[in-house]
């Protein structure tokens, strides 16, 4: 099976095999928060590639000014580890040291230490995010960096083990393969989201899938709709994870989508809310898991007016000879009362009439807890989005603080015996 | 925002609101808002709009795009639909008056 990444780099897992508890005997232990075990997990699978660790200064820097990294790869955000000077000292680490990354008390993975350096977080976040606004969430996560970064590869040491409804939609990069080999699928559109689908979302995947399909012939199937759900950093107001993924499989279960064309999976990423360039890590991404086709829509990954609503098309179309996987461009959709349909700002001719699916009206009907009608939300979506709230969201699909506090873990990590030095 | 431009509350009206609403001859009150989904639009004062995210600090206003309050709990949307359904209104006494229901 061909597995080559993002520009052809091979997907490789970065996984400690035999003996794991004797290899770790000793190592120096540095606790690591939510996000940066997220990107741990994420680059030892692959889904990185060909980034397999936290990044040093010239990385850091080419990625910043140049969106590539200094092999010339196309990449566009920074990966890195911040850590707390005192903590370097506390733990006498230098260049070349090996420490064990702990998470939720239990190992997680082995650094090998290439690099410390600083960082100026203003010119990191301008860089990345066009703006030093702290209202952009980017901004404010860079911000919130201590300034001093250590660099090097990282090795799984402890495979996550996925709780309901997670184990379910999860797949590493070489299983996405697998799986979309099995499936007979030569080509594979990817639909980014971080939504429960309503009916404006399901038109733009079927509009996809026609043209992901290309020239193919239509009598056997061999294409296929991958929704790949982001997993991360929830703030209130979103959607429930456990919801977004239920109601997402809920239009294939539903038979809206056939079972040999549509497939649900999740990759673990805070958003960075950085519209083009975003759009282009999420191309590399979805390369990465075999994809060969990814829709982008109006305002793809954007927040707030800090980017154009087609920014992220521009940048894909000017880099678009560096990225293996082809763009599928969408226009904004709507419910036309004329069409009396779903459809889409470069089909339809009564722009006057149209409605909008907005967010804030989708969420509002849901809140009410009130059925939407077909043309809205299909009534499997809906009935699994209120139940996904009463199992997992404390009684809402919207993240509450009580959903923030007291969630089931989206996995645990086995505990190990290593005895730090 | 309301047709005249201020704030405003929808509150989504399914096939149980639609009865009783037609029962208390008020159907007509409820319009077609998207795609087959009928809403009651209540409206809101801006003095009104303050105290009801006081008391429900999980609303939020949308101020940019709709004029809306938004993310109000479903229990206190029954509440102020129940309440335009007794005053046979959709005007700011239906807030006014809920709210002085609940400090009672």
């Amino acid at each position: 099976m061909n597995n080559l990444g993002h520009n052809d780099k091979p997907v490789v897992e970065h996984i400690m095999k035999g003996e794991v508890e004797k290899k770790l005997h000793g190592l120096p232990v540095l606790p690591v928060r939510r996000e940066i075990a997220h990107e741990v997990i994420s680059m030892a699978y692959g889904f990185f590639t060909p980034v397999s660790g936290f990044m040093g200064r010239d990385e850091v820097t080419s990625t910043l000014s140049r969106m590539e990294l200094p092999d010339g790869s196309l990449w566009s955000i920074p990966i890195v580890l911040d850590v707390k000077q005192e903590e370097i000292k506390r733990l006498g680490l230098k260049p070349s040291d090996s420490v064990l990354l702990e998470y939720l008390g239990a190992p997680l993975a082995t650094l090998d230490i290439d690099e410390f350096f600083s960082y100026d977080l203003g010119k990191m976040a301008e860089m990345a995010y066009g703006t030093r606004d702290p209202k952009h969430p980017g901004v404010k996560r860079t911000m919130e960096y201590s300034g001093d970064f250590v660099a090097g590869r990282i090795n799984l040491v402890n495979e996550p083990v996925f709780n309901e409804p997670f184990s379910e939609f999860w797949k590493t990069p070489l299983q996405h393969r697998q799986a979309f080999a099995m499936k007979n699928w030569k080509n594979v559109v990817a639909h980014q989201t971080r939504n429960v689908p309503h009916s404006g979302h399901e038109s733009l995947m079927k509009q996809a899938w026609f043209a992901a399909n290309e020239d193919m012939p239509v009598d056997e199937i061999h294409t296929g709709v991958l929704v790949n759900a982001i997993i991360g950093e929830k703030r209130t107001g979103d959607y429930i994870d456990e919801a977004i993924l239920l109601g997402q499989d809920a239009l294939r279960k539903g038979g809206y989508f056939k079972d040999n064309v549509h497939m649900v999976t999740f990759t673990l990423w805070d958003m960075r809310y950085a519209g083009p360039r975003e759009a282009i890590f999420h191309a590399i991404l979805r390369t990465n898991l075999g994809c060969t086709h990814h829709m982008f829509g109006r305002d793809h990954a954007g927040v707030g007016n800090f980017y154009k609503p087609y920014d992220a098309q521009d940048v894909l179309k000017a880099e678009r000879d560096k990225l293996k996987i082809k763009p599928v461009f969408l226009r904004e959709n709507w419910y036309c009362p004329v069409c009396n349909e779903v459809t889409n700002e470069a089909l339809c001719g009564h722009e006057n009439q149209s409605q909008n699916f907005s967010g804030t009206l989708i969420r509002s009907i849901l809140t009410d807890g009130v059925k939407p009608t077909k043309r809205v939300m299909r009534p499997e979506v809906f009935d699994v989005v209120m139940s996904s709230a009463d199992k997992y969201g404390f009684g809402s699909p919207f993240v509450t603080n009580e959903y923030l506090n007291s969630r089931q873990p989206v996995f645990n990590l086995q505990k190990m015996e290593v005895l730090a030095s | 925002m309301t047709k005249d431009g201020g704030i405003k509350i929808d509150v989504w009206v399914n096939e149980e609101r639609l009865e009783k609403l037609k029962a208390a001859g008020l159907a007509e009150i409820a319009r077609e808002k998207f795609a087959g989904m009928m809403v009651l639009e209540i409206a809101c004062t801006e003095e009104l709009k303050d105290a009801l995210l006081r008391k429900y600090p999980s609303a939020k206003y949308d101020s940019s795009t709709t004029h809306s309050i938004e993310l109000i709990p479903r229990e206190v949307k029954d509440g102020i639909f129940s309440t335009a359904l007794r005053l046979h209104s959709t005007g700011p006494e239906v807030i006014g008056q809920f709210l002085q229901e609940k400090k009672d």
